[in-house]
């Protein structure tokens, strides 16, 4: 039973606002990278994608 | 064990981009690429030189391209420039001089990843799991806080519509999504019926604030095409999100067991 609890709670609470913060800086980069950065050339690459997400775009 | 967390949210978003190129070119791309041919053009009351109105009607093959057409503009290493590209100062072109079908499967493939993080990241530091039973719940409140939400005040556009300053609509949209993430999360995983409150009227506070709006909303790109295209990109970004919140739930059962 212990054991399965513990496997059960892999992430402890510090390790899992880590991974959290870690996953929201690396997800709104990315996002913003692709679909708000003001760079001609990844407005053009991400052009049709920024439309049809329903970024602002032009 | 952060790392394989972050691996599936990864592996869900790339699933949800591939997802998401596909479902795009059934209905988006092709009124994108329909609405181009009138970008640039004056906003006339009349159709397009060169067309009657009896051949606008029919959708001539004058003002829509032919699928072979338009199969090999997207298959074409060098794509043609994009009517607006002259707007940027700097050199514009698709990296690596991909062919724009490429681009946008990249471009998905980034924005996918994204999205399947920030879901997860949101999941983490709330500390709700996102499992296969509840992973379309999850799905469906990230395309309302980034897609639904937002969309009241700048919905999707074509190119060539009118629309306020750049820098402004961005700023905007971001708060809103921001605001809206919020929002969802007071409405949604908060018992207490004052934070649903507080949350519905932290949802409606950008609308009350408004969006920015252009001066001149003449264009001459067809509304009717617009109206399609809000709702066939608002429809696609759905499944996407769907799809990314039930594989992410599926993933995090199948290999984290975090539940």
């Amino acid at each position: 039973m212990a054991s399965s609890i513990v496997s059960s709670i892999p992430l402890s609470i510090s390790d899992r606002l880590t991974a959290g913060i870690l996953a929201l800086l690396i997800g709104g980069f990315l996002v913003f990278g692709a679909g708000l950065a003001n760079s001609a050339v990844l407005h053009d690459t991400a052009h049709d994608v920024r439309h049809s997400y329903g970024f602002p775009c032009h | 064990m952060i790392v394989k967390t972050l691996l599936a949210a990864l592996v869900a978003g790339l699933i949800a981009g591939v997802f998401s190129t596909v479902a795009q070119n059934a209905r988006v791309v092709p009124l994108i690429l329909h609405a181009e041919e009138y970008e640039g053009q004056e906003p006339a009351a009349t159709p397009p030189p060169g067309t009657s109105t009896e051949q606008d009607h029919q959708h001539s093959s004058q003002l829509s391209p032919s699928p072979l057409t338009r199969m090999l503009s997207a298959l074409s290493p060098i794509t043609p420039a994009f009517a607006h590209e002259g707007e940027h100062g700097e050199e514009g072109g698709i990296m690596f001089g991909m062919s724009r079908f490429s681009g946008s499967l990249l471009a998905n493939l980034v924005t996918g990843a994204g999205f399947g993080l920030l879901l997860a990241g949101v999941s983490l530091v709330v500390g709700h799991p996102i499992t296969l039973r509840n992973g379309a719940l999850w799905g469906a409140c990230g395309w309302l806080v980034v897609h639904m939400l937002p969309a009241i005040g700048l919905p999707p556009e074509l190119p060539g519509f009118p629309a306020a300053d750049l820098g402004d609509r961005q700023t905007w949209w971001i708060a809103t999504v921001l605001l809206s993430a919020l929002g969802v999360y007071l409405v949604v995983l908060c018992e207490e019926i004052v934070a649903k409150l507080i949350g519905l009227v932290v949802i409606a506070a950008p609308h009350l604030y408004g969006a920015p709006q252009p001066t001149d909303i003449s264009s001459s790109v067809p509304a009717v095409l617009g109206a399609e295209f809000a709702v066939a990109a608002l429809a696609t970004a759905l499944a996407s999100w769907l799809l990314l919140g039930v594989v992410s739930g599926y993933l995090n059962d199948r290999f984290l067991k975090s539940a």
